[in-house]
């Protein structure tokens, strides 16, 4: 059976999501065709200007995964293709390809654009969603993988002045312009995607007839340096900066007329984080957002929502749906008239006049994704989306066929890229008995040997579009760089981080015979790697690699001072050319991978996460703490889909328990854990000692127990959690039942939202009201946070008479018990009015909480926390399931609340970003690292005293004779040893104090300008 | 008004106060430009000789920054500078430096509004100082 | 700068006939047999070309004197290497330096002329002067019990033990903010020129004390003054005199009296203080007036070891070597403290006392290295005491 298994994989839609499970699954040993039917990869996040709730800038964070899928061996990227045939089944499919070849040969066209500087034609740019032209030969946007260049081939007149300025002779007009390959794999990913909502179709906000009226995508459009008005927010209709910025939000989304009950999820925090993005470029701006709820129900979300208000003074409205937009046609001005809530308790319409306004429009599925899945038979759901189930939410009905990303339903990047990697797991699993049968080992050049070479340093110094070279004065910069001692090239460059200059700077070595190379440009924390890979396959050694920060600590926070930041500029290149002339190769060691996975709390994540692992055939230990398996799933006892979790739970942990490969062990605790990635030893409890290369934090979280609404005093105050136990074994006996929700949550002692109680409360409510229809339930809420298909449940509820009450930030409802009746008081906050209630059962909605034995575990594993006590991932946007630890990875609530599918989603994630560690026979160990000058050592062992990782250790080495030893692979490389030691006989390579102490003197050289 | 423009050295950590910085970036706080950062890959990396060269070499101000307490990335880095910041403080007061010269701050990788809040004062403060004395004779 | 020739001359190099006395006392070679002094010198003589730039081995000594005192030729070998080092820093020849240099970057800090605040220690009830007979040099020891307090935070009370028994005989010493390091660890280290800088300070800041005698603590220091400076500047008009010979001179005069519960003490001759200058038993003297009980070391006077590090250069194994065998010794003779009156002593033996990690049982080296004034201040008799 195995032998008919193929070990390579098609994803359909090379977005962010693809991209992930492309890199995970060609990190497992998979071949990966990754098709996208745009001339480029990247997907709706390249067009992003910012993300939430870091602000980080989507491209630059993005930039570098997508040049790793463009340059991984074991990855394919087919763009400007579509699927025409699919045969087979699962393990063994026949998909037939067809790639639109627009008369440019992509194996000669070396990206460098020249032919669109001389192509006579402009016309749309979807891009930039056509608020600017572009030529008919194109690339979308300047990082593109691949960076190949198009034609449009309704816009090309044919002139052929391309073809003659191309000097790669790219450009070829042949008959045909498409053809069509046969691929065979063993399995499929769907992540296409989703398109936007079509703004006109909405007519009340005159989108397309008020040329001031706006969609989102094409705000973000302006927002992006490197976007059609250079990161300038204009109007359309005068070009004039606008003062006041509407947003008018769920445009699309959460619309039964359009047959879209459902809530795109991610408009909320995108407007929140647009108008502050909005106020940063034009500080003079006013924004104000249309909300029905604030939805800000993701990581540390509602702190920035809070930021938002506070800080920036954005004006937020709730409850109010813009009914319709006119227009002042002599100014172009827009006018809204909604009701606004006064003083006096009465609400009164008001009409407010903007200057722009921004729709908010939903996603909706696109129109090929659904004709593909009726080509392939998979089956979608009511609204287009691909249909998955909450247990299952990356498979899709068809074997062998998976979905991922907003394809199956409307999601946020992190979320996106969660489920990039799950699904990576899930088709490892299927064709674990075919790994590594269609693909190679990176190989790199032979290491060029530096030793006793004068330092020949290039330098490139980036534009980033206009994010430095629109403060800092680059040229000057590169000029100033070319006479620096050692410095023998320098050049600027548009983006320094491209895939084209990648292939410039390994050019340059070679033409140069560089022998270091800096980068001016961004972040060593996100760069480095890139950037040192170049180095690597020009067989430089990585470590002669040195980077400037100008960009994030420099021309970002010095804005204003262009001169002075230009002169910073100078100086940090000046830091870096000294250093890295002292830079030495280091040696990458190897060390072999322990092949067997730990996860941590046996909950559905950890039960997930390890049946995944299991499944692609690698051992796994699972510790709970508790003495049986299932976590906080053992509380659930109904789902509105009309899934049994209890069924469900039972048929886990059976699989669990039969499966050869899990070793379960039950109320047992990790006493300690020593070791690094690829080989860990940890010591439970039980005294037991095991071996493994990579760690799964699952631990779950727990739900708050309220002090607040008499709970624990009145019988008559539950939790939502014992509630949802009185209804599974039908103990309700109340003719009125309270909800309030945000127990715990939202409040000044913990700001953010716990995400899942608004759709449990709904759940349950409909529970109640389909089996007493009499009963009375009222929900006290401050926004209904029911995301993504979800909101259909709640539209049912309030169809089924549940009373939806919303109160406002400052004034929470009052409980009071009086002669054993309970009595509550809530101010409605749309109304304005105040309601007493006499309930018979008040349910709270206990917050989650993290589990309290996070602070020890995360000391014990050396990651951090957040400050509300979750674990904290590597990256917010693009590393939801890593540490910043290698081999330490995170799924299911101790990440943060989420709902069942969600937990799954991660737990494969973690599975996947897992196995590309355990299908590996060994890893390349960090280089920088500390080391020892025997000669010099005095064997104090104040080193072995300072290390925290067991790294240093004294050693007899003749009679009498005491000497350390650091053993590179424990080592971390942290120097704190080389500041105990007496004696400087240790060193921390790539921190030498003399790569230290030479900065600081450049650094001083010259004075600040 | 005061003319005189300040020249730090920061050393800062790769995983907490470089990040931090890095964030004050992405998020646009804007503070002035006197700092020089040097990134060292824990705050315990940084010798007390580091911050005595560095006012040798002119530098009017040293910040030395990394992970709060609990919380850095090599679990006790932060603490062992803690105490070399100490005794090179009490040594540069015994030299004449003025001890706020020489500022230890534990700034997160999210604390991007602190590390340039961090900046902004520092910087006000090294500007009232004046110019560091070993400035002067360098 | 003289010439390899000169320094040749000056030092009595050229007599060296080879016999290998040197070496054979050598501390450094008994331990590494790679190092030979003899060599050294060989090599200089006989002109090999790199051996400034080149040879590590001139920051290897210790420059304990050892085989100044036993030469039969009497070549100035430390002179020699002295010598050699000013001249290596600038053949770019530097030595391993402790604490990443720190030690030698503060002490050059000294040269800029900034007003320093460096009498904190200074209390109310202290009597000190600007201008007087008596100048208190009072050294480095707060600096240096700063940077290493986890080894010697103590010698941060030294120079206010010594004025507090100095105001005890009546005497109101000369403290002065703007002494500067004397500059010995940045001679020894080659940085002659930064010395010169501070020599000249520290003598104009004593001129203008109006003292007659300068009194040092620190053997380092008076070993600079008394040798190094008037290398350069001829004989000063002011004595020299080290703490001990003057606190004896001062027990004589009955003016200053000491009252222990008596207790077992053993003293450690530093080179600068022994060797370098000949001054073994005034220290000895004390501690009897103290009413304490000296046991002597194995080796002692011209014989004492060495605790192994030379201006915080070249720290290692042997420096190791020759700590661990002085604590041994010291320890043998039973008695409860070792005292010394060179802060850096102090500081490298307790380096080795506080190691985690020892070759022998730490019970073996199980012994209080203490600075002499530190101890001589915790028996100081009041005057209404007497």
């Amino acid at each position: 059976m195995s032998e008919e298994l193929v070990g390579a994989a098609l994803i359909i839609g090379g977005g962010i999501g693809g991209v992930q499970a492309a890199l995970d699954l060609a990190d497992s040993g998979f071949k990966v065709y990754l098709v996208d039917s745009s001339p480029s990869i990247g997907g709706t996040m390249a067009q992003l200007d910012k993300t939430f709730p870091t602000n980080d800038c989507s491209m630059c964070i993005m930039a570098p995964k997508l040049v790793s899928a463009g340059r991984h061996r074991n990855i394919e990227i087919i763009s400007n293709a579509e699927i025409t045939k699919v045969e087979g089944k699962a393990g063994q499919f026949k998909v037939t390809v067809t790639k639109h070849y627009p008369y440019i040969n992509p194996q000669k066209c070396t990206g460098c654009g020249i032919c669109a500087e001389h192509c006579p034609i402009e016309g749309p740019n979807w891009f930039d969603e056509n608020l600017a032209p572009r030529k008919a030969i194109y690339v979308p946007f300047p990082q593109a993988v691949p960076l190949v260049y198009t034609i449009e081939k309704g816009m090309c007149i044919g002139c052929g002045e391309c073809q003659k300025v191309c000097s790669a002779q790219a450009i070829e007009f042949k008959p045909y312009d498409e053809e069509s390959r046969v691929i065979e794999v063993g399995a499929i990913i769907l992540s296409m995607g989703f398109d936007k909502f079509k703004a006109f179709k909405k007519r009340e906000y005159g989108y397309g007839i008020f040329p001031n009226v706006i969609t989102n995508s094409e705000f973000e459009r302006m927002l992006s340096a490197s976007g059609p008005t250079g990161g300038h927010i204009i109007r359309p209709s005068d070009g004039d900066i606008p003062k006041r910025i509407a947003f008018i939000q769920c445009v699309g989304s959460r619309d039964a007329q359009l047959g879209h009950g459902y809530c795109s999820s991610i408009c909320c925090m995108a407007a929140l984080k647009e108008a502050i993005i909005a106020q940063e470029h034009e500080p003079d701006i006013q924004c104000h957002i249309f909300f029905m709820d604030v939805r800000a129900f993701g990581k540390e979300f509602e702190e920035y929502r809070i930021r938002a208000e506070e800080e920036y003074g954005i004006k937020i409205s709730r409850n109010t749906r813009v009914a319709g937009i006119e227009e002042d046609h002599a100014t172009g001005n827009l006018i809204i008239r909604y009701y606004r809530e006064t003083k006096n308790q009465e609400d009164e319409l008001v009409e407010e006049t903007f200057d722009l306004i921004v729709l908010s429009v939903g996603m909706v599925p696109s129109d090929d994704a659904q004709r593909l899945c009726k080509k392939l038979g998979v089956k979608l759901n009511e609204f287009g989306y691909c249909w998955t189930s909450d247990f299952s939410p990356l498979e899709t009905n068809v074997p062998g066929i998976f979905v991922c990303g907003t394809f199956s339903s409307p999601k946020d990047i992190p979320d996106t890229v969660a489920q990039g990697s799950g699904v990576a797991a899930k088709v490892g699993s299927l064709l674990s008995g075919s790994r590594g049968t269609l693909v190679s080992a990176t190989e790199f050049p032979e290491e060029i040997d530096v030793t006793g070479q004068e330092p020949r340093i290039g330098v490139f110094v980036c534009h980033c579009g206009i994010n430095i070279g629109g403060i800092i004065d680059v040229p000057t910069v590169t000029a100033y760089a070319k006479a620096l001692p050692h410095v023998v090239y320098a050049e600027d460059n548009l983006y320094t981080c491209s895939s084209d200059t990648q292939e410039r700077i390994k050019e340059k070595i070679k033409e140069h015979r560089l022998n270091r190379v800096v980068v001016a440009s961004c972040t060593p924390r996100t760069h480095e790697p890139l950037f040192r890979n170049t180095l690597r396959e020009a067989g430089l050694n990585p470590y002669l690699f040195e980077m400037a920060n100008i960009r994030d600590q420099c021309s970002w926070v010095h804005m204003k001072e262009k001169e002075k930041a230009t002169q910073k500029a100078k100086d940090l290149v000046r830091m870096s050319v000294m250093r890295a002339a002292l830079l030495s190769p280091l040696p990458t060691q190897k060390v072999p991978v322990k092949k067997a996975a730990l996860v941590i709390g046996g909950g559905l994540a950890g039960m997930t996460a390890a049946l995944e692992i299991a499944a692609q055939g690698f051992p796994v230990h699972i510790v709970e703490k508790d003495r049986e398996l299932g976590g906080n799933l053992r509380r659930i006892n109904y789902l509105i889909t009309g899934s049994d979790p209890k069924k469900i739970l039972h048929e886990m942990i059976r699989k669990a328990s039969e499966n050869p490969l899990i070793k379960i062990h039950l109320a047992t605790t990790v006493e300690n854990i020593s070791g690094y990635v690829g080989n860990f030893t940890t010591t439970l409890s039980s005294g037991e000692k095991i071996e493994h290369g990579v760690i799964i934090v699952a631990t779950g979280g727990v739900e708050y127990r309220p002090k607040e609404y008499l709970y624990g005093i009145s019988p008559r105050v539950v939790t939502q959690t014992e509630f949802g136990k009185m209804l599974a074994e039908d103990k309700i006996d109340a003719k009125t039942v309270t909800i309030i929700q945000c127990v715990g949550s939202r409040n000044r002692e913990f700001p953010n939202c716990s995400r899942i109680c608004c759709f449990t409360s709904i759940t349950n409510a409909i529970e109640l009201k389909r089996r007493h229809p009499e009963t009375t339930v009222y929900i006290l809420y401050k926004d209904i946070r029911t995301y993504g298909f979800n909101e259909v449940y709640y539209t049912e509820a309030a169809r089924l008479g549940v009373v939806f009450l919303r109160y406002g930030e400052d004034s929470p409802p009052f409980l009071n018990e009086n002669d054993g009746q309970l009595e509550l008081i809530v101010k409605d906050q749309f109304l304005m009015e105040e309601f007493i209630i006499h309930p018979d059962l008040v349910v709270l909605n206990a917050a989650v909480r993290p589990n309290p034995d996070n602070e020890r575990l995360a000391k014990m594993l050396k990651v951090p926390l957040t400050k509300d006590g979750y674990f904290l991932e590597a990256h917010m946007k693009l590393r939801p399931v890593d540490f910043a630890t290698e081999g330490v990875f995170l799924a299911g609530l101790a990440h943060w609340p989420k709902l069942i599918e969600e937990s799954i989603s991660q737990a494969c994630g973690a599975a996947a970003r897992a196995v590309t560690i355990l299908s590996k026979e060994e890893l390349e160990a960090e280089a920088v690292v500390s080391c020892i000058d025997e000669s010099r050592c005095r064997g104090c062992g104040r080193c072995e005293e300072v290390c925290e990782f067991s790294a240093a250790t004294v050693r007899e080495v003749a009679p009498g004779v005491l000497k350390a030893y650091i053993n590179p692979a424990l080592c971390k490389g942290c120097g704190a040893c080389a500041v105990a030691c007496c004696s400087g006989a240790i060193t921390t390579k790539h921190f030498t104090d003399e790569q230290i102490l030479t900065m600081v003197e450049a650094a001083l050289r010259e004075g600040v300008a | 008004m005061n003319s005189f423009e300040p020249q730090i050295i920061a050393f800062c950590c790769n995983w907490c106060s470089y990040a931090g910085a890095d964030l004050a970036g992405v998020s646009r706080y804007q503070y002035p430009p006197n700092a020089r950062i040097i990134r060292v890959m824990c705050s315990g990396r940084v010798e007390p000789q580091f911050i005595l060269r560095a006012f040798e070499l002119g530098a009017d101000g040293v910040l030395v920054a990394g992970c709060h307490i609990g919380d850095c990335h090599y679990i006790s880095g932060n603490e062992k500078c803690q105490e070399k910041v100490k005794i090179t403080s009490e040594l540069l007061e015994l030299l004449g430096i003025d001890r706020r010269r020489l500022r230890l701050e534990w700034i997160s990788a999210s604390e991007g509004a602190k590390f340039a809040e961090t900046m902004r004062s520092f910087t006000e403060e090294l500007k009232q100082l004046g110019p560091s004395p070993f400035k002067e004779v360098k | 700068m003289a010439g390899l020739d000169e320094l040749i001359e000056e030092t009595g190099a050229h007599d060296c006939v080879e016999c290998g006395k040197c070496t054979s006392v050598c501390p450094v070679a008994r331990i590494n047999p790679k190092f030979a002094p003899r060599l050294i010198v060989l090599r200089v003589l006989e002109g090999v070309s790199d051996s400034l730039s080149k040879d590590k081995d001139i920051w290897s000594c210790i420059t304990c004197e050892m085989c100044n005192d036993m030469c039969p030729y009497e070549v100035n070998y430390s002179g020699f290497i002295l010598g050699l080092r000013t001249r290596a820093i600038k053949a770019g020849n530097l030595p391993d330096c402790s604490q990443s240099g720190a030690v030698h970057t503060y002490q050059r800090l000294m040269t800029s002329g900034v007003k320093q605040n460096r009498l904190k220690w200074v209390t109310p009830e202290m009597k000190i002067k600007e201008r007087g007979d008596v100048f208190y040099f009072t050294g480095c020891a707060v600096h240096l019990g700063a940077l290493f307090s986890d080894k010697a935070g103590e010698l941060k009370n030294t120079p206010a033990n010594y004025v507090r028994i100095l105001n005890a005989a009546g005497i109101e010493p000369v403290v002065s903010n703007d002494e500067v390091c004397c500059g010995h660890d940045l001679l020894w280290a080659g940085d002659e020129d930064s010395m010169l800088k501070l020599m000249d300070k520290n003598v104009e800041v004593i001129r203008k004390s109006g003292a007659k005698t300068v009194v040092f603590s620190c053997p380092e220091c008076l070993r600079t003054f008394e040798i190094d400076y008037q290398d350069f500047l001829g004989d000063f008009d002011f004595e020299l005199v080290h703490m001990s010979e003057f606190l004896l001179d001062l027990i004589d005069k009955g003016k200053l009296s000491f009252d222990s519960n008596g207790g077992k003490i053993t003293y450690h001759d530093s080179c600068r203080l022994g060797r370098h200058l000949g001054i073994y038993d005034p220290p000895r003297d004390l501690i009897s007036a103290l009413g304490m009980e000296l046991i002597e070391m194995q080796n002692n006077k011209e014989k004492a070891g060495c605790c192994g590090v030379n201006a915080f250069a070249n720290c290692g194994e042997v420096s190791q070597k020759l700590q661990l065998d002085r604590l041994l010794e010291a320890t043998a003779t039973g008695a409860d403290e070792m005292l010394t009156f060179c802060p850096k002593c102090v500081i490298h033996f307790n380096c080795l006392l506080k190691s985690p990690k020892l070759p022998v049982p730490h019970e073996k080296v199980k012994i209080l290295v203490r600075e002499f004034g530190n101890v001589l201040a915790e028996h100081l008799q009041k005057k209404g005491d007497r």
